[in-house]
């Protein structure tokens, strides 16, 4: 849930996914749910001449099980908040 | 039995990198190093400050059986989410 | 208590329903259709649907009718812009003429593939992929 949580304060912010299959998409995060699919608008593609396919496609949803990275904003994502939340919710599950 | 610095899974050897530099080997014959900020226990990872290294494999058009020349191609990226199911190992920050 | 959490992103194609759809499968085929259905998993049900193959500047479409597609094998699911789609620079040909260089092309960057596999796995121990194409 922490990663989900992460992307969910990265909505409206511009991400770019990259995918398994090598496709690079560059987007505005518009939501994101527990499978850590993806909504993006307005999206650019990298090297769009070897993905004519894509030419026509300004929104798009990514199944989250196809992406390989996403690159974030740096400036939007506070690390010792993360590392802080991430060793907590360690801690929730060493209980369990 | 101090559980806050002692292995007992291996999740707690990642937590125990957190804030510091770790190595990733993923599938997809790429390598990345960064600052480990985030994972869950899916080992989705959240770095920044990162570095990847891409193999690639120059020269096989001609012998489509022989030998080719592994490559690497370098690139930087300032803050990364990995998705867990692309991860072979992590590797914390040599202690010595 | 995580299926209580409501799906946010599958619940959000809604706005997507009875528009012209692209979609990129797992094997790296491209539908387009019209989507009339999906459920939390992305199963997706795609009518009058056509796969597209492209080469060059050329692409070519077979018709394929009504699909049911499961899930698992989506890997993007994009709305075409009708505006935008009409200043595609591509010119359309028969899908024969397209089929058989289509083909060699696949063959060729799987035999590529391969090669590039074998060499990583002996020389840098990367692990070939499991078949199913793509490293998915």
């Amino acid at each position: 849930m922490l990663i989900f949580s992460v992307f969910k304060t990265l909505t409206d912010q511009r991400v770019t996914v990259e995918l398994k299959n090598d496709l690079s998409i560059t987007g505005t995060l518009k939501s994101v749910d527990q499978f850590l699919n993806i909504r993006l608008d307005a999206i650019e593609v990298a090297d769009q001449a070897r993905h004519p396919h894509m030419m026509a496609v300004k929104n798009c949803f990514i199944r989250g099980s196809v992406v390989r990275y996403v690159q974030l904003p740096a400036e939007h994502v506070d690390t010792q908040l993360l590392e802080d939340a991430t060793r907590r919710e360690a801690a929730s599950q060493a209980k369990r | 039995m101090d559980t806050s610095t002692g292995i007992q899974e291996p999740f707690d050897l990642i937590r125990l990198s957190l804030s510091e530099r770790v190595f990733v080997k993923l599938r997809g014959d790429r390598e990345l190093t960064g600052i480990l900020h985030a994972y869950d226990g899916h080992m989705n990872l959240i770095l920044s400050d990162v570095e990847e290294t891409i193999m690639l494999v120059d020269g096989m058009d001609g012998a489509p059986s022989g030998q080719g020349v592994v490559n690497v191609a370098k690139r930087k990226m300032e803050m990364l989410f990995v998705r867990g199911d692309g991860v072979i190992l992590v590797s914390p920050p040599s202690r010595t | 208590m995580d299926s209580l959490i409501p799906f946010t992103t599958s619940g959000s194609l809604v706005d997507c329903v009875d528009r012209k759809m692209l979609v990129i499968l797992r094997d790296g085929r491209k539908l387009h259709g019209v989507l009339r259905s999906y459920d939390q998993f992305a199963n997706l049900v795609l009518e009058d649907t056509v796969e597209r193959i492209y080469a060059g500047n050329t692409f070519a479409e077979k018709w394929c009718g009504l699909f049911l597609i499961r899930g698992e094998n989506v890997v993007l699911l994009g709305e075409i812009d009708l505006d935008q789609e009409d200043d595609v620079p591509l010119r359309q040909v028969d899908y024969k003429q397209l089929d058989d260089y289509y083909r060699q092309d696949i063959a060729a960057k799987k035999q590529r593939e391969e090669a590039k596999a074998k060499i990583l796995y002996e020389q840098k121990g990367f692990c070939k992929e499991g078949g199913e194409g793509d490293g998915y």
